[in-house]
């Protein structure tokens, strides 16, 4: 996977990630012009098969870890366990709306992006996934999902992120984006920095590409300038869960 | 024990980390009974470990990373009292080339030859880098590598060596250096530092990750490795 492609994907509607960094010089106008899921499409069209979101969620990880992990499916009302784990690893798959808030693949419905979150991602990541598509799919607006998280980090309902945090998404048969080829396998790794620099992202030939968790561009929804700062920082990796090579890299631009 | 399994999980399948997990399994810095067939059992004369070309060593350096990071980062070449800063950065980050008794397997621990850039992040700078500035040191007033391992350890302990920091790392992208007899040229990847943590919490050394780490329980220090599929220069990596 070239840098091209990674920072397609990374600029797409997976889940968590999300970003859009090319975007992000747009007008938040220009963008919803171009918006092709304006709203929230039948929650029907987000929803899968219990067992096939199951198989695609372990898909994230090496069966070395998902097979002991715990899994979690979508439902009409929010994500329910659907298997009990055993090494402290969450699997699910994310929808569109993990994606930023003014993500333009927001409500895309074929977006299923298969993750494997480790404890401490699982304890301090996922709670603010839960929120967010419980508060999505009972049909808040994003104005008001956005005032509801927030009001819950206030009173510390949600909890501040833990160091260590990582998650593998590193499964073949998730569709993260409209974009080039919808797909690649990746790290992702959750920061409280204030500055992507610290990892050196976003540059020339950086293995390491970071995105705002919260916002392409805080134009359309400025309050959430308010919320803790938290960065993801994603690394490419050269294969598959499965072990098979990911297509061929080519030179990083 | 650790080590073996971790060796055994590398060998087997990691085809782009297995050179590095090799390599990795060889940096612990534990005292271990030297081997009476190691090739190096003791140190060379300090002259072989320099680089009497100063610029080279900058330009080996700064290769760690790509240059749109090492260009604004401090280097620092090995004098033979220990590091010096050579050219002054301005984005935090500290590139060096390693030598052998930091950056190598125990079978080549005084390995002259051994070359390894390595540019650390200003969080790594602050809390990895001076445990091997200060090993350096101790290194070349003569010191034994088991006394260097106890001064380390003690000093860790009483914590005139800081603790990792959050989001402490380290860029080793480089299609140059010598990491070693054992794996010539480590393959191009990426590192970040914890203060002791199961490797198991980010799953590395299992079967298919693409992570791999190494604990040092002495140290409490726990170090992961991704490999990249670039080198710094932005040619893709083998």
């Amino acid at each position: 996977m070239n840098r091209s492609q990674i920072h397609t994907l990374l600029l797409s509607a997976f889940a968590i990630v999300v970003a859009l960094i090319a975007a992000s010089s747009l007008p938040a106008s220009a963008q919803d012009a171009k918006q092709p899921y304006s709203t929230m499409a039948p929650v029907e069209q987000y929803l899968m098969d219990r067992d096939a979101e199951i198989a695609l969620a372990r898909s994230a990880a090496p069966d070395a870890i998902s097979n002991d992990a715990s899994v979690i499916v979508l439902t009409r009302h929010g994500y329910e366990t659907a298997v009990e784990g055993k090494n402290g690893w969450v699997c699910w798959v994310g929808r569109g709306w993990m994606g930023m808030f003014d993500h333009p693949e927001f409500w895309n419905p074929k977006v299923r992006a298969a993750d494997c979150l480790n404890p401490p991602a699982a304890r301090t990541v996922l709670p603010y996934a839960y929120k967010r598509t419980e508060l999505l799919l009972a049909g808040h607006s994003k104005q008001e999902v956005i005032a509801a998280i927030k009001a819950a980090i206030d009173k510390k309902e949600l909890p501040p992120l833990e160091p260590g945090t990582v998650s593998y998404m590193m499964s073949k048969s998730s569709y993260l984006t409209d974009n080039g080829d919808h797909n690649g396998p990746h790290l992702m790794f959750f920061q409280t920095d204030k500055n992507d620099t610290a990892w050196a992202a976003n540059l020339t030939n950086s293995p390491v590409l970071s995105v705002n968790y919260w916002y392409i561009s805080a134009e359309a929804y400025p309050q959430l300038k308010a919320f803790p700062q938290l960065s993801v920082f994603l690394v490419g990796v050269d294969k598959w869960s499965d072990g098979t090579p990911a297509h061929a890299c080519s030179s990083a631009k | 024990m650790l080590k073996k399994k971790v060796a055994a999980i590398a060998f087997k399948g990691f085809a782009l980390l297995a050179a590095l997990g090799s390599a990795l399994l060889g940096m612990g810095n534990q005292a271990m009974a030297q081997d009476a067939t190691m090739p190096y059992p003791k140190m060379a004369p300090i002259d072989q470990y320099l680089m009497a070309d100063q610029d080279a060593e900058i330009a080996l350096a700064q290769s760690a990373a790509p240059e749109s990071i090492s260009r604004d980062a401090e280097v620092q070449v090995l004098r033979r009292l220990g590091f010096e800063t050579a050219v002054k950065g301005k984005n935090g980050f500290v590139c060096i080339v390693e030598r052998s008794w930091t950056s190598a397997p125990d079978a080549d621990f005084w390995n002259p030859k051994v070359r390894t850039p390595i540019c650390y992040n200003a969080a790594g700078a602050r809390s990895l880098l001076p445990r091997n500035i200060k090993r350096t040191n101790l290194i070349l007033t003569g010191r034994t590598k088991a006394e260097v391992d106890e001064t380390i350890v003690a000093a860790v302990d009483k914590k005139e060596l800081p603790a990792m920091e959050p989001g402490a790392m380290c860029y080793m992208m480089s299609k140059q250096g010598y990491g070693g007899d054992s794996v010539a040229h480590w393959p191009s990847h990426v590192m970040f530092f914890y203060s002791q943590t199961d490797p198991a919490t980010w799953g590395a050394n299992l079967p298919g990750s693409p992570i791999l780490a190494m604990s040092d329980d002495h140290e409490h220090l726990t170090e992961f490795a991704i490999g990249v599929q670039h080198w710094s220069d932005g040619t893709e990596a083998g």
